[in-house]
């Protein structure tokens, strides 16, 4: 039979092995085999000798699991678990879906002249800048001109939505993090994990737990990507507060409060803003790759373009996206800009 | 000495940086040095058996070179550092075993501090950090206003109420500093370094500006500094410590006269004596009158002034008076002797 056959044999576990010894499913490997009539029983020369894996245990024993039981009793776990998992999350995560049907909506059925204006009230709002309220102007204006301004309106609707959520959850862990040494080391490890989770990755166990039609569903994905930046930074821009001035705080009695509200969140914000800078842009990278599971917007776009092979539809969604990110980098970065220069020390 | 009530009492103050300070001041009391206690045991002798009283309305001076452990001495009387031993007395109550609540308490209505580098918020006006101490303790802008911008123009920063501290230079940032511990009304002030980040004018007349302020106030100051000639201008009690433990302390005119240790002998051999020593220093007290009394000078004056009137005669003798009464003579010859500093060690040795 197989090379290890002697290794089961040797440790009397013959028995065992041919207890239960139904042949898992055929494998590709075992099919070439058969097609080129390779005999089963031909001796392999050393140069094929096979790694002691999990399928090549398995040819020589029926009772040894292949590979393919370990990731399939992964997914049986996963499906044994979502039921109890979902009594807990889903009321959980429900105001999620809430928040984000109802801002699509009250962005979608609210007029066009009515929005825009809002928006650009809002661009002079925070950046004090005429200039760049033109430039957003000009831009908006171009996109709802080439009929894109609904899926850009929907893709800026998920991405006020995340954002926001990310910085009223990420600030207070980051302010958690940068207050305990303990806490800290629990949570870099997670973010990490979050940072280098290949963006796809993310979808799979949330397509296990919630429905596709949910829109929490992306709403979760989305988060859980951009919500790094804005816990580090928060962290960090606490941890580099002038340790002069946090014992001048000390000094005259403050308490822990009014250490943080008055000093350390004021003199972090400037950090902080960039951490939401960050995490809006990683947003709007998410956005799109969460069009695969029913997203709207612009990467729908880009989805169809891929699949329909329709370069055009593709290619001007993807700039409008560029347009979108250029527009909300230069917004948070005045904003941030215009604290810097008021903080300066 | 003079007769003030002590208002803080140090006694028997040590403080060891390390994993153990415990185990290690067993060492230390046992006679360990402070190299010693590195080398063995890796642990850092930070202050070592300090005893200090300071008293109300005097300015006590901490003076030594970096690392003697002086800010860290100035920081265990507000408890931004723990001490490893010993009993910190103010006003009679020991503040090593007050709670974070007297603690507080303590540090909003007792104690203000001075610091090196200011250490303003920078995202408040100025107004705003001279009110800073009073904020902590709730009060709203409307109710500190009138008592920052008071102690503001005090300090000679009339108009500048509004600015953000990173608009001033270093001295006026210190000056919003000294007014911000100033508004908090604390009987006692933490001085810490205050001048040492400023250009020597400035330094001057920051002095200057303290001492004039503290003939006003009359409040508890405890300064640090490793400059002896800022030290000696301040100073009503002088503490000089050296590697965490204190090597001579009393009034600066005695230290200069009567150095007892050879570090601080080379500590004051490089300063101008002329200018910080007094004529109630150097004077003779016997009572009788010179036969050429060549007039008056009060026995708070230092000898540069004497020499300056002397015109360099050395042959004058002066009459010392203080209060109006004459309390003893100067010779200029004896005056001359008293600028050589070898000569005071000199007398030293002698007497024993």
């Amino acid at each position: 039979m197989a090379v290890y056959d002697s290794v089961f044999s040797s440790l009397g576990l013959k028995d065992w092995c041919d207890s239960n010894g139904q042949d898992g499913p055929m494998s590709m490997a075992d099919l070439m085999n058969q097609n080129t009539g390779a005999e089963d029983g031909a001796p392999v020369s050393a140069w094929d000798f096979p790694f002691p894996s999990m399928d090549a245990l398995n040819d020589a024993c029926g009772s040894f699991p292949q590979s393919r039981d370990l990731t399939k009793g992964l997914e049986e776990g996963f499906l044994g678990a979502k039921d109890s998992m979902s009594i807990v999350l889903d009321p959980l995560t429900q105001p999620l879906s809430w928040m984000l049907d109802g801002t699509l909506y009250a962005m979608l059925s609210t007029p066009w002249w009515i929005v825009i204006p809002l928006l650009l009230f809002v661009v002079k709002l925070v950046t004090q800048s005429w200039k760049l309220v033109a430039f957003v102007g000009v831009c908006l204006g171009g996109l709802a001109f080439i009929d894109h301004y609904e899926y850009a309106m929907q893709t800026l609707s998920i991405i006020f939505v995340c954002a926001f959520i990310c910085v009223i959850l990420g600030v207070p862990i980051g302010i958690a993090m940068s207050r305990s040494d303990t806490m800290q080391r629990l949570t870099v490890p997670v973010l990490d994990m979050l940072q280098t989770l290949p963006p796809f990755v993310y979808l799979i166990p949330l397509i296990f737990l919630f429905s596709v039609t949910e829109s929490k569903l992306y709403g979760i994905a989305i988060i859980l990507y951009a919500i790094v930046p804005v816990i580090r930074l928060t962290n960090l821009g606490i941890r580099l507060v002038d340790k002069d001035i946090i014992e001048a705080a000390n000094a005259f009695g403050m308490t822990d409060r009014q250490k943080l509200y008055k000093v350390q969140v004021p003199l972090a914000l400037p950090n902080i803003m960039a951490g939401v800078n960050q995490t809006i842009m990683m947003s709007l990278a998410m956005v799109v790759i969460a069009s695969l599971v029913s997203a709207p917007g612009l990467g729908v776009l880009v989805l169809r373009g891929i699949r329909n092979l329709e370069l055009g539809v593709g290619l001007v969604a993807g700039l409008g996206i560029v347009v979108l990110a250029v527009i909300l980098d230069r917004v948070t970065k005045a904003s941030l800009a215009r604290i810097d220069s008021s903080r300066k020390d | 000495m003079s007769d003030n009530p002590i208002r803080i009492s140090i006694r028997e103050l040590y403080k060891i940086f390390g994993d153990d300070p415990q185990k290690a001041l067993e060492h230390v009391k046992a006679g360990m040095s402070k190299s010693e206690l590195l080398e063995e045991h890796g642990h850092v002798l930070g202050l070592q058996d300090i005893n200090v009283d300071m008293r109300e309305g005097e300015i006590t001076v901490i003076m030594g070179l970096s690392g003697s452990g002086k800010s860290t001495l100035i920081r265990h009387l507000n408890r931004l550092i723990e001490p490893t031993a010993g009993r910190i007395d103010v006003d009679g109550e020991d503040v090593l075993h007050y709670n974070d609540q007297q603690l507080r308490e303590l540090r909003r209505q007792h104690m203000t501090m001075v610091f090196q580098n200011f250490a303003l918020l920078p995202h408040w006006t100025v107004l705003d950090n001279a009110g800073m101490a009073l904020a902590t303790r709730g009060f709203d802008r409307d109710d500190y206003e009138e008592e920052a911008t008071k102690w503001l123009a005090r300090v000679g920063l009339e108009g500048n109420e509004n600015q953000y501290p990173h608009e001033l230079s270093g001295g006026m940032q210190q000056r919003v500093g000294i007014a911000r511990a100033l508004t908090s009304n604390a009987p006692i002030m933490l001085m810490d370094e205050a001048f040492s980040a400023l250009d020597p004018l400035i330094r001057t007349d920051m002095q200057d500006l303290l001492i004039e302020l503290q003939r006003e106030l009359k409040k508890t100051i405890v300064f640090i500094t490793h400059d002896l000639d800022e030290a000696l201008k301040l100073a009503d009690h002088l503490v000089i410590l050296k590697e965490g433990y204190v090597v001579q302390q009393g009034e600066p005119q005695e230290i200069l006269m009567q150095p007892n240790d050879p570090y601080i002998m080379d500590f004051i051999s490089d300063i101008n004596r002329a200018r910080v020593l007094r004529v109630r220093s150097v004077m003779d007290t016997t009572q009788t009158t010179p036969a050429d009394c060549a007039g008056e000078v009060d026995a708070d004056d230092n000898l540069e002034s004497v020499i300056a009137r002397s015109e360099g005669d050395t042959s004058f003798t002066y009459r010392v008076m203080q209060d109006g009464e004459p309390v003893g003579m100067l010779s200029m010859k004896r005056l001359v002797r008293a600028l050589v500093p070898t000569d005071a060690s000199q007398e030293r040795s002698n007497a024993q």
